[in-house]
């Protein structure tokens, strides 16, 4: 029952966060879409998946809130509780399907007893390295852009 | 409850974002949702299956998100100091008046065309 309500708030603030004009409502519901996401990957015992997202989840909606308020214009409508309570209808018809229906899953016959630890060493260790790289690079040539920015002003 | 259904209705609720809202945070939000629906497949059919192998994936899809957004926001603080705007369309047109008239307009006409 918990995973279901899970569910249909995860959708409910996703459509939401599509479809409110306000940036900032917005982005608001895109942090509940987020958490909600979390919560459903830690009772799935995915917990450090959950950790990530919230990790990740954090930096990006705080930009996303300073540029949303920053850079954008406000909605001149005065009509934002009517729209959003049409939107959330239409979110909860949109999660029926997800609750009710299922797909069938074909049986896998590959064995699965590798642990998280395993799986990201062992196999997927050049990933993670290069992952480290590309994001080490990515830092330097921030770096070097607003460094080159601060001497063009002085 | 399917994992699988989920995931394809946040996926179609991206979809639906970035095919008809204009502002390019709005495109970014839609953007980050088929990222999650992308990711929460990984996910939940791994811890179904009990595999490991879907969470050490998913740390990859994970970065990329972040470069996407990342390059995306850049975009959009780019349009919206240059332009003016943060509507794609009107950076659509934006582009065509470039690349029809040429160089010599000035920013600040280039402007007053699009608004």
């Amino acid at each position: 029952m918990i995973l279901e309500l899970l569910a249909v708030g995860l959708i409910v603030s996703a459509f939401l966060a599509v479809h409110l004009d306000d940036a900032v409502y917005s982005v608001a519901s895109l942090t509940g879409t987020l958490i909600l996401a979390a919560v459903l990957y830690a009772l799935n015992d995915a917990t450090f998946v959950a950790v990530f997202q919230l990790a990740i989840g954090v930096g990006t909606l705080a930009v996303l809130f300073l540029s949303g308020e920053m850079l954008s214009e406000k909605p001149s409508g005065k009509k934002p509780l009517k729209n959003a309570f049409l939107a959330i209808a239409a979110a909860l018809l949109l999660s029926i399907p997800s609750i009710f229906l299922s797909v069938r899953t074909i049986p896998t016959s590959v064995s699965s007893d590798v642990s998280f630890p395993e799986a990201l060493w062992n196999l997927r260790a050049i990933d993670v390295v290069l992952q480290g790289l590309v994001i080490m690079t990515v830092a330097l040539g921030i770096a070097i852009v607003l460094h080159e920015k601060k001497e063009g002003k002085n | 409850m399917d994992y699988v259904i989920l995931s394809m209705t946040l996926l179609a609720i991206g979809i639906y974002g970035l095919l008809t809202k204009r502002h390019l945070l709005k495109v970014l939000i839609s953007v980050e949702l088929i990222a999650t629906a992308a990711s929460m497949n990984f996910v939940l059919l791994a811890s179904s299956l009990n595999k490991a192998l879907g969470e050490a994936f998913l740390i990859l899809a994970f970065s990329t998100d972040t470069c996407v957004t990342g390059i995306i926001l850049a975009l959009l603080v780019i349009a919206s100091k240059k332009y003016g705007t943060c509507d794609i369309r009107k950076l659509a047109k934006l582009e065509q008046h470039e690349t029809i008239e040429g160089e010599g307009k000035s920013d600040s006409k280039i402007k007053e065309d699009i608004v």
